[in-house]
């Protein structure tokens, strides 16, 4: 199959991709890319763990044709808190937003389109964002948590360490 | 109890947290090596036949690797060994020569890319010779339906399976350990399995219940259905394995063994386990699914062998939904008491449909009979068991290894018997549960021990006081559309599977401890951790006695070379007896580090003790009582090295020799809506009995993701077959496999979780476990919820909608 060479900016880094026009989004970034944070949960844009940034808004790199992406700016979990931890990460390991992790990636970059969207969100506005988002683990309060506690204009509010009575 | 722990019971960050909200955590499916191949499987699109051929030669022309079952060791294994050999069966080789299930892999083959791999995949013909299939295991059993197995091996004998049943399970206790002809009792040792009689009878299960229930003033006999879910881990099951130059090879997979993995690729491949390395990379979740070897790693093992070059091996969703599943359950379950609320008598018949192959049927019904008969006190009690292969994906254990079937039967019924004395469910939880001195059943009846920490009585006052028990509603006393009620259950499980004396379950973990040359310490563990805060324990654990920071322990990365052995971070046993290994390792650590510092300070070790100071972010040696002399941790160490005296560290392994049962209570109020049938989880208060609590919002997050799976579980998942294809409903598509999002759960200042005061003598620091207990009686309370909200009892797993519609207009119309 004929391939076509297509230019992303991932991450701030502008990148220069082969790929055949049947070519999925998640696989050039994990596979051409090595950017495996972004995970495979489904294929099927049900589970949320691809999610990435394109120019900005969230979609599922599983359901996005590479081809298509051509010119795009995308921005993947290695691009959030790469140099310091974004105030939404430290959110999620402070709240037991994470436990086995796989869906976290996903997860934190709906969190953070979510917030850059509604800085302040509901707990039911938050909870509707992210049911597109998979989480076996947690029960989803943790993550809600994490969230809703970064919702004032983006800063995060760092819970201090505590301890059991 | 210690209540001047300095790390233990605080929140801290998780140490894998920063890794896992960077995208920087590895998993199998993430691992990449030169010149590495991807690997693709073909699954049967049969339920059952005989491969007569298959035609790997276009494929081959492509250039790809193909495996077929020429291609692999005849050997004939099971997945799961964590299970002495004597009661392991096994039935299958690492490809099969007839098919089992609908998807059950075939053949495979690795090419240059996964594309390449899938397009060489799709030229290759197979012949199958199809047979009649059953999807349902009362199918399955009759006489005369077509046979799923000749035969198969449990441990070194090969026996005939008869009418597809893969195992039983039959057990007594009390009157019913009796002969039904004469009387005598049994001794303890004719009770497991076979009934054998001074004089000459053998009693058999179908006996009737003989003298048993003659005291019950009450009597209930009801029937549960429960059904075949997915376990949904986020990570699908995969692996990357390199041949190595010398032979052998390393394996990167997804497992909660790697030491298992290890030896079971050691046995079918016949390479010594020095040669073969399986690392220890994050678990994309568990919940079960990865107790036993997967599927494809032999697989994956077999293609890169052949290759001669590293593979990788990653299962599509779909894929993965058809390698595995949890056990479904169908129950009869009878029970008697008297008028005054006492048990005398318990019988619970349960047949399993276990699919394709037997990973571990066997244990499974010894921990049915175990789970039952360690809920309530039944003076007389009976279990019959029965597994039976169908033509569906192979089940395995699944958070609770079926504890959650059990318990929604017995807890259904113990609320219907409740109402049937007049008397409060509370009230006759209290009467007959089994608490502190009685005997748990950790592990089915080989694996027991005494209770020795119990919170169930201080879980129900205060539940009850947080949900406003007195205050629910009367059953189905309700009106409008929407109803609510409120309802109860309490369950357990255990912590590992160790007894006083070893059972028919291996259970023990090893561990390394050094401190480095600057007073931080190393922590090598083989222990998996599903992401519940099992490695956090486990520093925390060290931190505490060592008296180092938490910041200055780490956990080094492991695999099986490097580690002792570890039998799984199953039966959650991960902080009980995976970090109890710890915890006895670096007690001797302690030890030593104390004997070299007595040296440089001229005391007896004895006279020496452990602080923590943070400021300094060092571990002290002090002197006792007077603080006179002190040097850090880093300075013992740092001196040790300069006047080479050696490297302050131990390795052991360890055995826990009890098995405390961690129990729950939870409370649920429900909103059932009479039009569309939608049951809402609107109010929940969990409350755990962990004994120490090490790692307290870690264990919130285990009872309230417990809590989050319990709803999917009740109202909404099923990966229910067609009858007529032998395939899933859903197709192993997400969108048809309904799970729970962030929108089922209760809101955030609804869901109330809490801790028993309890300290287990025997845990490391008064800790027991947690993890799967969180689950165990999630789906009874949402069931006795709904029944208080309608008045109308569901005895089948998922309530769904459309059955909740009809139920309720069946009741408004007076049929039932």
């Amino acid at each position: 199959m004929e391939t076509h060479q297509i230019e992303l900016t991932v991450n701030g880094r502008r990148r220069s991709v082969n790929v055949k026009p049947n070519e999925l989004l998640i696989n050039v970034l994990r596979n051409d890319l090595h950017l495996t944070g972004t995970k495979y949960g489904c294929g099927i844009g049900e589970c949320g763990a691809c999610t990435v940034l394109l120019e900005g808004k969230p979609v599922l790199a599983c359901l996005i044709l590479a081809a298509s992406a051509n010119g795009a700016t995308i921005t993947t979990i290695e691009g959030i808190g790469a140099e310091k931890l974004d105030p939404v990460q430290e959110a999620f390991i402070d709240h037991g937003a994470i436990q086995c992790g796989f869906c976290t990636p996903g997860m934190v970059v709906t969190a953070k389109a979510l917030l850059d969207e509604n800085p302040q969100p509901t707990e039911a506005e938050i909870k509707d964002y992210i049911r597109g988002n998979v989480c076996r683990c947690t029960g989803y309060t943790g993550i809600i948590k994490a969230v809703q506690s970064c919702g004032c204009g983006g800063e995060h509010k760092k819970v201090t360490a505590k301890k059991q009575p | 109890m210690d209540n001047h722990f300095d790390v233990i019971g605080s929140v801290l960050p998780k140490k894998d947290g920063i890794a896992k909200v960077t995208g920087k955590e590895i998993y199998a499916s993430d691992v990449e090596l030169p010149d590495m191949m991807h690997a693709v499987v073909l699954r049967s699109t049969v339920a059952h036949a005989e491969i007569k051929s298959i035609d790997t030669s276009e494929a081959e022309a492509m250039g790809a690797i193909c495996l077929v079952p020429d291609d692999v060791p005849q050997v004939y294994y099971n997945e799961r060994i964590v299970s002495i050999p004597e009661k392991t069966y096994r039935d299958r080789l690492v490809l099969p020569r007839k098919v089992r299930h609908y998807g059950e892999a075939i053949a495979a083959v690795a090419a240059e890319t996964e594309e390449e791999a899938f397009a060489a995949m799709q030229k290759i013909k197979v012949e199958y010779k199809e047979l009649p299939f059953y999807t349902d295991p009362l199918e399955a059993n009759k006489p005369g339906a077509a046979p799923i197995y000749e035969s198969v091996f449990l441990g070194e004998n090969k026996f005939d399976v008869v009418n597809n049943v893969a195992c039983e399970r039959n057990i007594t206790v009390g009157i019913f350990n009796c002969c039904p002809t004469c009387g005598t009792r049994f001794d303890y040792s004719c009770r497991l399995d076979e009934y054998h009689c001074g004089c000459g009878i053998v009693y058999t299960p179908a006996e009737d219940d003989g003298k048993a229930f003659d005291n019950a003033e009450v009597i209930l006999e009801k029937e549960y259905d429960l059904s075949r879910v997915y376990h949904a881990q986020m990570e699908t099951k995969s692996a990357v394995c390199r041949p190595e130059p010398e032979g052998g090879f390393t394996l990167w997979t997804t497992t909660q063994s790697i030491h298992n993995v290890r030896i079971l690729l050691g046995e079918i491949f016949s390479i010594p386990l020095n040669k073969i390395n399986v690392k220890r990379v994050a678990l994309g979740g568990g919940f079960g699914s990865s107790i036993q070897m997967n599927s494809i790693t032999p697989i994956c093992t077999a293609l890169a062998l052949k290759a001669r070059r590293p593979v990788k091996l990653v299962s599509s969703r779909e894929e993965d939904m058809y390698d595995h599943h949890k056990y479904p359950a169908k129950f009869k379950f009878k029970i008697g008491a008297t008028k005054d609320g006492k048990i005398v008598a318990g019988h619970l018949t349960v047949i399993v449909g276990i699919g394709g192959h037997n990973v571990q049927a066997y244990p499974l019904l010894g921990c049915m009979a175990g789970w039952y008969a360690s809920l309530y006190k039944f003076p007389n009690l009976k279990f019959e068991g029965t597994a039976v292969y169908t033509n569906q994906a192979p089940c395995c254990a699944m958070q609770g290894y079926g504890n959650p079937q059990v318990n929604f039967a017995v807890e259904s019924t113990i609320d219907m018997l409740a109402e049937e004395l007049g008397m409060d469910p509370i009230e006759l939880r209290l009467k007959n549960y089994v608490g502190l001195g009685d005997e748990f059943w950790g592990q089915g009846p080989t694996v027991k021990s005494t209770i020795k920490s119990c919170g169930v009585e201080e879980m129900l006052e205060r539940g009850s006081k947080m949900i406003d028990w007195y205050e629910r509603p009367q059953p189905g006393s309700g009106d409008g559309n929407v109803l609510r009620g409120v309802g109860l259950a309490r369950g357990f499980h255990t912590s590992g599977t160790g007894g006083p004396k070893p059972g028919e379950v291996i259970d023990y973990s090893s561990a390394s401890v050094k401190i480095n040359e600057d007073g931080s310490v190393d922590i090598m563990t083989p222990i998996m951790d599903h992401g519940g805060g099992t490695w956090d324990a486990a520093v925390k654990i060290v931190s505490e006695l060592l008296k180092v920071p938490y910041e200055m322990v780490s956990l080094s990365p492991t695999d099986t070379r490097t580690t002792g052995y570890d039998v799984n971070t199953h039966a959650t046993r991960g902080v009980y007896c995976g970090c109890g290994a710890a915890y006895h390792v670096a007690l001797k650590v302690k030890q030593e580090l104390l004997t070299v510092a007595g040296q440089f300070l001229e005391e007896h070790p004895h006279d020496l003790d452990l602080i923590m100071d943070k400021e300094s972010g060092q571990g002290v040696i002090v002197t006792k009582g007077l603080d006179c002399k002190r040097m850090t941790v880093g300075e013992v160490a740092a001196k040790a090295r300069v006047l080479s005296m050696g490297t302050i560290a131990a390795t052991g392994s360890y055995r826990q020799k009890n098995c405390p049962p961690c129990f729950v209570t939870n409370f649920v109020e429900v909103e059932v809506d009479k039009r569309t049938g939608q049951i809402r989880v609107v109010k929940s208060v969990t409350l755990g009995d962990c004994g120490t609590t090490i790692n307290p919002d870690m264990l919130e997050g285990q009872l309230v993701g417990g809590l989050n799976r319990g709803i999917g579980y009740s109202t909404l998942e099923e990966a229910s077959y067609d009858p007529k294809t032998g395939k899933l409903n859903c197709e192993g598509f997400y969108d048809s496999y309904k799970m729970t999002t962030a929108v089922e759960m209760p809101p955030l200042n609804k869901i109330e979780t809490g801790f028993a005061s309890t300290y287990e003598p025997t845990g490391p620091f008064g800790a027991k476990g947690l993890g799967e207990a969180a689950v165990n009686s999630i789906a009874s309370a949402i069931a006795n919820a709904v029944y208080n909200a309608t008045g109308v009892r569901f005895t089948k797993l998922p309530i769904t909608p459309a059955e909740v519609v009809a139920a309720l207009k069946a009741k408004d119309e007076g049929r039932i």
